[in-house]
């Protein structure tokens, strides 16, 4: 099954990020609680850890690239072999915990 | 809009583009020091001056004491004696404090000295409502822009904080520059390469017939926001950023009021004495049929009660009925 992963919600004031950086490379396995990727606010970083296990298969949003609040920054999925979906339209989002400093 | 505006754009957060304005200049003219709370380590009350004391060092970036009257007194005095200096006040209700070293001795040293001595000032303020209460809240700006020899500017996007804080850094007198707490979580499309934007320019944020919109910082965005909900009612409203109040730019405010018939002017702070009557009585005398109406706070201190806040202000619903009043009227 794919996940979306996408920009956290309700971090006060927040409608847009920028990706700062990823942690790990498409391919990689991701843990539950291990970091997959650091957003930036316009006064705070956002530390977004998988809130399950999963597979990183597509990153849609480079580093330096923005994105809206709710909307995917990549594709995980349970298992690596998986097909790749065309978009992330329709997508159960990807369980993450997230950290804002 | 700038007049020719180059094709590369980046987009960064409203602070960012106040910090780049910074380092570029900062690295353009070693005359530019940096002396407010909280600017050094911590990097601004808003991140706006992040890296700056690592680049620049702690002789061109200073942290200040809480001495408003001190910190813009150091400041003319510098500029004064050949710096450049930018003065953060972190809000604009504590600018009070320093308005008469502001007032009395930047603005009027060049007219006392028969232009043998100027102030190349730069006052940075943060004005707004966000849930702070009486005195951490308020829009003075139209105090200000009445003072001879003071420029006053208000940008409403990144763009205009970058090109407008650069002019600010080169202008010869001292330049009050005015933001607002609620453009900061804001991010938006600035040049790539170097460009400033000049004072005394208005924008034409969008175009429109029936009705013309001209308002300044934050407040822009409510304006914008009012004339899409207005366009859903078949009513298409010019919306003018003033970005400069003093100098004003008239012309392009008059000719847009004089064409669409109607001008509603809106601003965060009090309407007696402010920004409108001063745009909208300019206006009339150039053409004396244009219908007018103004847009401000009510008469009241901004509370700290979110409710009461919010009921004080202008919002995007008030300005809808507030054109309809006018377009009937």
């Amino acid at each position: 099954m794919f996940y979306a992963l996408t920009v956290p919600g309700g971090v006060e004031e927040v409608e847009e990020v920028r990706v700062l950086e990823w942690h790990g490379q498409v391919g990689r396995v991701f843990a539950p609680g291990e970091l997959v990727v650091e957003l930036e606010t316009h006064k705070a970083l956002v530390e977004v850890r998988a809130g399950q296990a999963g597979v990183l298969r597509r990153i849609l949003c480079a580093e330096g690239d923005w994105q809206a609040v709710g909307q995917p920054v990549a594709l995980l999925s349970d298992s690596p072999e998986d097909p790749l979906p065309e978009t992330a339209d329709g997508l159960a989002a990807l369980a993450v915990e997230f950290e804002v400093s | 809009m700038s007049a020719d505006a180059p094709a590369a754009r980046v987009k960064l957060f409203f602070r960012e583009a106040i910090a780049r304005a910074l380092r570029e200049e900062m690295t353009r003219d070693e005359r530019i020091i940096l002396l407010g709370q909280d600017v050094g380590d911590f990097g601004g009350s808003y991140k706006e001056f992040v890296g700056l004391k690592a680049a620049f060092g702690r002789t061109r970036v200073r942290d200040m004491p809480v001495a408003e009257a001190a910190m813009v007194g150091l400041g003319v005095g510098a500029a004064a004696a050949g710096l450049r200096p930018l003065v953060s006040i972190t809000y604009m209700d504590f600018l009070m404090l320093g308005l008469d070293p502001l007032v009395n001795y930047a603005a009027k040293a060049r007219f006392k000295t028969g232009g043998q001595l100027t102030v190349p000032l730069v006052v940075k303020t943060t004005a707004g409502a966000k849930g702070q209460g009486v005195a951490h809240s308020q829009c003075v700006e139209a105090w200000l822009m009445s003072v001879p020899g003071l420029t006053v500017v208000a940008p409403s996007t990144a763009a205009d904080a970058y090109g407008l804080l650069k002019s600010a850094l080169r202008a010869p007198g001292p330049v009050l520059f005015v933001d607002h707490k609620r453009l900061f979580p804001t991010a938006g499309e600035v040049p790539a390469d170097e460009v400033l934007v000049p004072f005394g320019q208005a924008a034409v944020r969008r175009a429109g017939e029936h009705v013309t919109i001209a308002s300044h910082g934050y407040m822009v965005r409510v304006a914008l926001e009012a004339a899409d909900r207005l366009a859903g009612q078949g009513v298409s409203c010019e919306v003018i950023d003033l970005r400069s109040l003093a100098p004003l730019d008239l012309d392009t405010v008059a000719a847009s009021a004089g064409r669409t018939g109607a001008l509603l002017t809106l601003e965060e702070g009090q309407l007696t004495c402010g920004v409108g009557a001063e745009v909208a009585f300019r206006v009339r005398e150039r053409y004396d049929t244009v219908k007018l109406a103004r847009v401000g706070a009510l008469p009241a201190p901004v509370s700290s009660n979110p409710v009461l806040e919010a009921a004080c202000l202008p919002d995007a619903a008030r300005v809808v009925a507030a054109v309809r009043r006018l377009l009937k009227s």
